[in-house]
Order: C-alpha cells, then sequence, then structure tokens
C-alpha cells in the first residue's frame, strides 16, 4: 500500500516537471543564459572585435562612482514603478465597470483595450505631438480654457518629461492591465454573490469580501507587470523622449540599451544589465512575500 | 452586481473611453488626410479624408507576404502559448519540493529586459539553426509568465471539491485537466490567446535582428519603409499602423465571446 | 467548442504555411556571396536592381544580398551580426559610429585599395574623402555627401523687412529675433550628431585640444555664447525643438510655415517641401551658414573586417560610389555624390527637374574647407552623450551656462580617460 502511493507519488511528481520542462526549456534558452552570459562580460573587457580580458570590478565601480547616468535612470525607473498603483487602479475601476451586465460593455472593452495593440511608433509620434509646447492638442485645450499663456513643454523639461511619460504609458497599459483583472473576475464562482446577497450584504461589503480578496492573484500579476512594464514600456520612451531632455525620462534599459547599443560598451552594458536584474528580482521578492508568500495563491474556498 | 443606475456606469465608461480614444482618433485622422500634425490649430475634423495611404501601403511594401509570414508566427505562438501555459500553469497548482523556487525562477525570468539578450539569444537560435525561420521568431515568445500565472490563478479558482471528487472516482490526472479544469477556464484561454497573440504580432526588434531574407519579414518590421527620411510619410505610417492593428482586434473581439461565455448564471445578460 | 475547432484549423494551417513557404525558400546557396547593408534606403530597390546589373556586367558569378535597415537599429543589428561572425562584407555608414567599430579593428583598412585604383580615388573630393581616416588610414569611401545650411522662410524675411541671408553670427541672433512673436520663431537647428557644431565653430570654440585627449570647450567665451543661445531659446527666438526635436519635429515646423531659418542639411528639403505645398524657389531660400561653417552628414561604404571576398566587395563599393552608380544612386535618392563627375552631371539634372532645390545642393560642394563636428574621436558617441545632455540642460534653463559646461568638461575627460 505504502509502495503504491510512493508509485503514484512519483508518477504525479513526473507530471509536474515533464508539464514544466518545455516552459523551463524556453525560459533557459532566451533568459537564463542570456543573463549568465551578461554576468560574466561584466568582468570582463569585451567588444565584439576583441578577445576579452578580465577586468574585475572595473566596471561596477565606474557605475556606483562616476555614473551620474546610472544614478538618475535608477531614481527615474523606481518613480516609473512606484507610479504602477495608479493605473492598476485606474485598470480596477474600468474593469468592474465593464463587468457589469449592461448594454455595450463589448465595444468599451474594446476601446480601453485598443490603446495596447496599437505599434508603439504611432503611439509615441501622437503623444510627442499631444504634449507639443505650441502646436500640441493639450496645450491648446489649455490656452482655449485660458488656463496657461505659454505652453507647458511637457516633454522637454526636466520636472514634467516623467510624468508626462508615465501618463502615456498608463494610457497604452491600462487595457492590458483590464484583462488581466477582467480574467480574474470571471474566476469568482457567480454563487458567492448569490450567497452574499441572500445574507443581505450591500454591494461594497461584497466586494470587499468576495472580489477583493479572490482578484489579488490578479491584483499581484498586475503589480509584477507594472514592474516590468519599466521595460517593456522601453519603445515608448525610445520613440517619444530616446530618454531626454538631458537623461530626464532616462530609464535602466533604455540607458542599457542605449550604452550597449549605441556606444558599443556591451561589457558596461553587462554590469548594468546584472545592478538592473538584482534591483528587480529584490523587488519582485518583495511583491511575492507582500502578497502573501505565494504568487497567485488563493485561499481554498 | 452593483447598486449604481446604468446611466451612472455609462456616464463613466463614456468619459474614460473619450480619454482613451483620443490618441487613437488622431492616428486614424491622420492616415485619413496625411495632414502636418505640427500645424496649428489643429484640426479636429478631418479634410476631405481619403485612403490614398491605405493603398499606398499596400504596394509599398510586399504587405501580403509580411502579412502571411506574420500571422505563421502568430499562430505558432499563440498555439504554443495556450498549450505550454496551461501545462506550466497547472504543474504550479500542485504542491510539491521546489515549487517556491519555480515559481521565484518565473519571476525572476520576467524581470530579464529581452533587449538585454539580444546577442546570446541570437547565438542560440543560430546555434539551434533557426535563423531566419519561423519557429526562430517564434520560439522565445512560445510560453510567456505573465500568462502561465494567469492560468495558475484560473485553476487555482476551481473548487477543490470538485476536483477531489473526481479524483476519489478514479479520474486520472489528465482527463481532470482536459475534462475539467481546461473547460473551466475558458476566459483564461481566452487572455492567453489575446495577448500571446498581440505579443507575437507586434514583436519588432527580434524579427529583425535574426532575419535577414527579405521574404521572412513581418509585417511591424515593415515600418522602415514609412520612416525614411526623405519625405514625410506620416499617413502611410499611420495608415500601416491602423492595418497592423485591425487583426489584433478582431481577435481580441472574437476571444471576448469567451469572457461572456465565463459568465455562469446570475447575471443577466446586457 | 469553436476553441477547439479553431485551435485545430489554425495548427493546420500554420503546418501548411511553414511547410510550403520552406519549400520555395530552401534552394541552395554555393556561389560567391557578398552583402551590402545601407542605411534606411528602403526606396531605393530599383536602383540596388540596377547597381546589381550594372555589377554582374563584371563579376556574372557573385551574388549580391542587399539589406536596408533604419538608423535607429542599425548598429543593435550589424553588431549582433559581427559577434555571429556573419557581417555583412559593405556597409553604408553615416555620423561617428564607424570610428568606433575602425578604433577596434573591426574594419578593413582601404587605404592601399584606393593607393592601387588611382584613377578612382582622384575622382573623390579629398575633403569627403579625408572625413572617413582615422588615424592615418582610410576606411571609407564616401558614398553621399551633405552638410549643414541655413535654410530661410522668404515670407517671413520679407515681413520683417529683411533682404537676404545673414552674413555674420551677430546679424543670425539678430535677424531671428526681429521675426520672432506670436507662434514665429526666428530660428531653428537640428541637434543630431554634431549638427549643431557650426554656432561653435563661428565663434571659434574647439571641443578637444589638438591631439584629441582632453576637452577645450569650456572657455568664457563659450560659456558667453552658451548663455546667449540659451536666452534665444528661451525667449522663443530659438525654437525649442531645436535642442529636443531630431527629424520629423524640427522639419514639421519649418514645413508649417512658423520658423524664420532651418539649419539643417541638404536633404531636410525634400522632407518639408513633402509637407508644406506652400515650399518653392521663391519661398525658401538656402544659404551658407555664417562664416561657411558646416558640419558634414555624409555617408560613407565601409568594409567589415570579416568579408571573405574584399576583392568582389572593393568592386561594388567602386561601382557604387563613382560614375553610372553614383549618378544612379544620386537620382534615385535626390543626393549629391562623393564622385565629382557624378555631381556635375546630377546637377544638370536637378536644374531641369528640381530646380527649386539647386541652390541648397550648390551649398554642399561649396566651403569643403569649412567643415567641422567631424573629430576622428574613437570615443566619438561616448563624447557626444557626455557633452549633449549638459549642453540640453543649459539650453532647456535647467542649468547655468557655466554649470553645464563644466560639468560636460568633467564628462568629457572622463570618456578620454578611462579605457
Amino acid at each position: 500500500m505504502a509502495f503504491a502511493i510512493r508509485k503514484k507519488r512519483t508518477r504525479e511528481l513526473l507530471l509536474i516537471w515533464f508539464f514544466l520542462a518545455p516552459s523551463l526549456l524556453i525560459f533557459a534558452l532566451y533568459r537564463i543564459i542570456p543573463l549568465l552570459w551578461n554576468g560574466v562580460l561584466s568582468f570582463e573587457f569585451w567588444s565584439p572585435y576583441k578577445p576579452a580580458e578580465f577586468a574585475g570590478l572595473y566596471h561596477y565601480e565606474e557605475m556606483i562612482l562616476y555614473d551620474d547616468v546610472f544614478w538618475q535612470s535608477f531614481w527615474n525607473t523606481a518613480v516609473f514603478m512606484a507610479s504602477a498603483p495608479i493605473g492598476i487602479l485606474f485598470a480596477l475601476v474600468i474593469a468592474l465597470l465593464v463587468d457589469t451586465p449592461i448594454r455595450g460593455r463589448n465595444v468599451y472593452r474594446t476601446i480601453v483595450f485598443m490603446s495596447y495593440p496599437v505599434m508603439t511608433v504611432a503611439v509615441g509620434i501622437i503623444w510627442q505631438w499631444l504634449y507639443n509646447e505650441d502646436v500640441g492638442l493639450i496645450n491648446y485645450i489649455l490656452r482655449s480654457l485660458g488656463m496657461s499663456g505659454r505652453g507647458i513643454p511637457f516633454l522637454n523639461s526636466s520636472t514634467y518629461a516623467l510624468p508626462a511619460v508615465i501618463v502615456a504609458s498608463i494610457w497604452q497599459v491600462v487595457g492590458f492591465y483590464m484583462i488581466i483583472l477582467l480574467t480574474g473576475l470571471q474566476n469568482i464562482p457567480q454563487s458567492l454573490y448569490e450567497a452574499a446577497s441572500i445574507d443581505g450584504a450591500s454591494a461594497w461589503q461584497r466586494f470587499k469580501r468576495i472580489t477583493l480578496p479572490l482578484l489579488r492573484p490578479s491584483i499581484f500579476l498586475c503589480f509584477v507587470i507594472g514592474i516590468i512594464n519599466s521595460f517593456t514600456n522601453f519603445d515608448l520612451i525610445y520613440v517619444m523622449t530616446d530618454g531626454g531632455p538631458s537623461h530626464a525620462t532616462e530609464l535602466l534599459v533604455t540607458y542599457i540599451y542605449r550604452v550597449a547599443f549605441k556606444l558599443g560598451q556591451f561589457d558596461y552594458a553587462a554590469a548594468l544589465t546584472i545592478v538592473n536584474f538584482a534591483f528587480f528580482v529584490f523587488l519582485a521578492w518583495l511583491a511575492n512575500r507582500l502578497s502573501g508568500g505565494e504568487a497567485g495563491a488563493v485561499e481554498s474556498t | 452586481m452593483t447598486r449604481y443606475p446604468k446611466w451612472a456606469i455609462h456616464l463613466g465608461l463614456a468619459i474614460i473611453c473619450t480619454l482613451m480614444l483620443i490618441p487613437f482618433y488622431w492616428v486614424l485622422k491622420t492616415s485619413l488626410t496625411g495632414e502636418n500634425i505640427f500645424s496649428y490649430p489643429p484640426a479636429i475634423l478631418p479634410e476631405n479624408p481619403h485612403l490614398f495611404y491605405y493603398v499606398d501601403v499596400w504596394y509599398s511594401i510586399p504587405f501580403f507576404r509580411y502579412l502571411v509570414n506574420s500571422v505563421v508566427v502568430s499562430i505558432i505562438v499563440v498555439v504554443g502559448n495556450v498549450v505550454l501555459n496551461a501545462m506550466a500553469g497547472y504543474a504550479l497548482t500542485r504542491d510539491f519540493t521546489g515549487k517556491g523556487s519555480v515559481i521565484m525562477l518565473f519571476l525572476s525570468c520576467m524581470m530579464i529586459p529581452f533587449q538585454v539578450t539580444i546577442i546570446p539569444a541570437y547565438l542560440i537560435t543560430k546555434e539551434l539553426g533557426l535563423l531566419n525561420s519561423h519557429l526562430g521568431m517564434a520560439l522565445p515568445l512560445c510560453s510567456t509568465i505573465v500568462c502561465i500565472f494567469v492560468f495558475k490563478a484560473s485553476f487555482d479558482a476551481i473548487p477543490k471539491s470538485l476536483i477531489d471528487a473526481a479524483r476519489i472516482d478514479g479520474v486520472p490526472d489528465w482527463m481532470i485537466i482536459f475534462r475539467i479544469m481546461v473547460p473551466l477556464s475558458q476566459s483564461a484561454i481566452a487572455t492567453n490567446i489575446i495577448l500571446a497573440f498581440i505579443w507575437s504580432w507586434n514583436n519588432f526588434l527580434w524579427p529583425l535582428i535574426i532575419i535577414r531574407d527579405n521574404d521572412m519579414q513581418t509585417l511591424p518590421l515593415g515600418l522602415a519603409r514609412f520612416l525614411t527620411v526623405v519625405e514625410d510619410t506620416t499617413g502611410a505610417l499611420y495608415a500601416f499602423c491602423i492595418m497592423v492593428l485591425v487583426p489584433g482586434l478582431m481577435i481580441f473581439l472574437l476571444a471576448q465571446k469567451q469572457f461572456i461565455a465565463g459568465l455562469t448564471s446570475g447575471a443577466a445578460k446586457g | 467548442m469553436t476553441l477547439k475547432r479553431l485551435t485545430g484549423v489554425a495548427i493546420g494551417t500554420a503546418v501548411a504555411m511553414a511547410v510550403g513557404l520552406g519549400a520555395t525558400s530552401a534552394l541552395a546557396q554555393s556561389q560567391k556571396k557578398i552583402s551590402i547593408m545601407t542605411w534606411n534606403i528602403p526606396y531605393f530597390e530599383e536602383g540596388m536592381k540596377k547597381w546589381i546589373d550594372l555589377y554582374h556586367q563584371k563579376r556574372p558569378d557573385v551574388q549580391v544580398e542587399w539589406i536596408d535597415k533604419k538608423g535607429t537599429e542599425f548598429s543593435t543589428f550589424y553588431q549582433t551580426q559581427v559577434v555571429a561572425g556573419t557581417a555583412p562584407d559593405i556597409i553604408d555608414i553615416q555620423g561617428g559610429l564607424w570610428l568606433e567599430y575602425a578604433s577596434q579593428g573591426g574594419l578593413v583598412d582601404l587605404t592601399p585599395l584606393m593607393q592601387r585604383d588611382k584613377e578612382y580615388t582622384a575622382g573623390l573630393y579629398p575633403e569627403f574623402a579625408n572625413g572617413w581616416r582615422f588615424e592615418g588610414k582610410n576606411y571609407g569611401v564616401p558614398f553621399y555627401i551633405s552638410k549643414t545650411l541655413l535654410f530661410y522662410n522668404k515670407n517671413m524675411f520679407k515681413e520683417a523687412g529683411l533682404s537676404g541671408p545673414p552674413q555674420t553670427f551677430d546679424q543670425l541672433m539678430q535677424y531671428a529675433e526681429k521675426m520672432t512673436g506670436g507662434e514665429k520663431s526666428g530660428l531653428m537647428t537640428l541637434n543630431f550628431d554634431w549638427l549643431y557644431w557650426p554656432f561653435f565653430a563661428v565663434n571659434g570654440i574647439e571641443l578637444v585640444t589638438p591631439d584629441l585627449k582632453k576637452a577645450a570647450f569650456n572657455t568664457p567665451k563659450a560659456v558667453a555664447l552658451v548663455e546667449r543661445l540659451a536666452k534665444a531659446t528661451q525667449a522663443g527666438v530659438i525654437n525649442k525643438i531645436s535642442w529636443t526635436g531630431r527629424w520629423v519635429e524640427p522639419n514639421g515646423a519649418f514645413a508649417a510655415g512658423n520658423i524664420g531659418m532651418l539649419h539643417a542639411h541638404a536633404p531636410a528639403y525634400f522632407w518639408f517641401q513633402s509637407k508644406g505645398p506652400w515650399v518653392n524657389a521663391d519661398t525658401v531660400g538656402a544659404a551658407n551658414f555664417p562664416g561657411g561653417w558646416s558640419t558634414p552628414n555624409s555617408h560613407a561604404l565601409l568594409m567589415s573586417k570579416g568579408t571573405k571576398h574584399p576583392e568582389e566587395a572593393w568592386d561594388f563599393m567602386k561601382l557604387a560610389t563613382s560614375g553610372e552608380g553614383a549618378f544612379i544612386f544620386g537620382t534615385g535618392s535626390n543626393n549629391l555624390t562623393g564622385d565629382k563627375a557624378a555631381n556635375a552631371r546630377l546637377m544638370k539634372y536637378f536644374e531641369e527637374k528640381i530646380p527649386a532645390v539647386v541652390p541648397a545642393l550648390k551649398t554642399q560642394l561649396e566651403n569643403l574647407d569649412k567643415l567641422v563636428g567631424n573629430w576622428p574621436l574613437a570615443k566619438d558617441a561616448q563624447v557626444k552623450e557626455a557633452f549633449y545632455p549638459e549642453l540640453q540642460a543649459a539650453m532647456m534653463g535647467e542649468k547655468s551656462a557655466k554649470e553645464a559646461l563644466d560639468e560636460a568638461e568633467k564628462k568629457v575627460n572622463r570618456v578620454l580617460q578611462r579605457r
């Protein structure tokens, strides 16, 4: 009997790892090995044309002691991520609204989602124009309302540029959050709401006691997306400001890309990558911890 | 499920949608007029809209060829995502030693930006002999971590009692997955399809790096044709972006049906 | 279950398509092959066919592959190919990118070939050819040439009571001020690479010491100049897009008709003309920047070190940059080339076909001794990164000129000193 249970357990374990294997293989090939490559490179002097030479901590020293841009992009990245809850909250409101049984919700969903699949180049150019100091729509409206005399140079000022880019990025990604949250809402058994209704719970109580706790895995996922968004939104920043003016919108990822492919310092970029990675993993670990230890767990209902 | 009057919900959504639509509206308008967006004051309505740029786009690049390539790559990616992510997502709902590490590993993998992996990923793809191929373009996207967690959350939400009952009846594991869990996770599947499709469809830098052959280019690579420095091609650029957008929206609308199907009894259909 | 059916159909289609496509592209290639990678000229398809036909008259057995990439992805693609050992044989490069490749030994020294083929080399403009010299070796042959000049809006000049283009820097600033007001600004410049450097050169400011080892720009004169430019920018005399826009924004703004003078290189003409129906010979003038200073924004063809067929590649390079091949390129892309004879033919062609652009093109062949902003710095890109953001901060009024130049000096020196 004990043997049979163990055998069953082994079979189950085999199945689990068999199911994980393909995904793990893909990630190993396209994420983990490249990361290790970066790790090795960060301790070397290397360029595509020359054999590698040992560099020790040279690049890390350069980064921490001399590179102001690194620190600036580090803080910009932190600000960018800290803004994620705004977008998530916004998306949550929308998701709850379009989850109600109202006429035309498909249309609403589509409209909200539509901003996500538009090619970033187009999005970037349009937002550049919206923000334009002289001819942009936002300043046009402000002027028509008599709220500002000379236009606000949103993207051309170190004060406004980062918030402006963040707004555009929230605009772009809110549909993505909405989908994730909507999927989460679909997972909540309708029977729970019915039972609560019979018990006389108010809408707010139902939201607080049923929706919010059961939506936690999806919200957690949105936070993780918010974190990675600070580098998946690479393209948008690249098109809108290219990290400027004067690195005011430089994120770690745009900086790494610039250092590697525009300045040709692959070794230094590798060191930046490693630091960037450590920073993000720490945050993910923290988020995981805060969300209750196991990512995406739901209490059994 | 809420007691807010319907008109209030409509009003709220209308405001949100207007805000969301403004930038989009300008893309559409410019694609129809090719106007100089830097002229002032901005024209609210399109003047003399025409479809010239759409036709222009069709003939400026081998649009159909690129479209076919994009479709092939996206299908591989979507199928890969739905199957592999469901498998991995299911595995993560079970208890096993090392589960915590696997989850942490997945989360960490998400934290590696693609841009820093270009060179090694290229070399690996070369070793696999997949340069210049559809599979080579698709492979890195064939399993995505966000979507694994979408599946996991969905599977987790299925009442344990249901599964346990099936187990006691001696239903094998794989049968539980395909007969009970997958059918109950329609909205997770829909999400996987939508997101995987869009990621693959809009993927730009990776195909750009591994494709040398003109016949193998995907649609987003056609972009370069509309960003030359010789003349203004904004109209065509935007027309191109709209044309690339349409399939994504169609997939979204199709998959949306699954969201509605996911709604069980009790929700009055609007 | 619609989903299931959909999936089945999808897999079937994918397999069928993949098989079909695989069959068509699986032709074996055992021939000699060279590849040329160009910089954002996807429209040159027809011309490229003509080139290849011409080339096949001389070398019928060599296959030619053409790759074209946008500037933003050019180096990403190229360097990945270099690492993988499959670099294109010939590359078309603009700006200072090549210096980094050359200094690390990634390019073929063309000097011996150029010395051997004297006739070909003699046909090139030495000034433009010298722009591709690094440490005494020639790494590139001029492919198409352009340098900055001053476009001016004749309507706005008339309104302000100005008769002709400015002759001195002070005049330039005065004119700009006169034309400024309301939506209008007097002056705009492009800023990528070192295209704004004539503003510094005309005031006698050097970027680095002659030995290229140290920053030399932090002088009281430079501080005064930056202050002046920053003030003009704050007052709207110099449009802010000058310091933030790249190509579409400044040219689009000029096309909108609100900019008095645009400091840009010749190809800008075609762009803003395509966007501004009012642009013609009577409304837009072209002149040299005061003092005749200009920054080249030329392209050259260079050869990757990894090439297996240097002779075959060299033949193609010569073909593309001289005689008929150069003429084909000039007419196909509306550019002047590095070949004197071809340019003489091209000028006639433009006078006939697009006379309005001729004044601008004429400036491109003048004052070739006053090219600036093309230092052979191995770390050109890094120096630019160290310098420009500081200058930009000063122009946007976020730092004082002194602060910005001090900081820039520190950073530039750091770049020049570190390994």
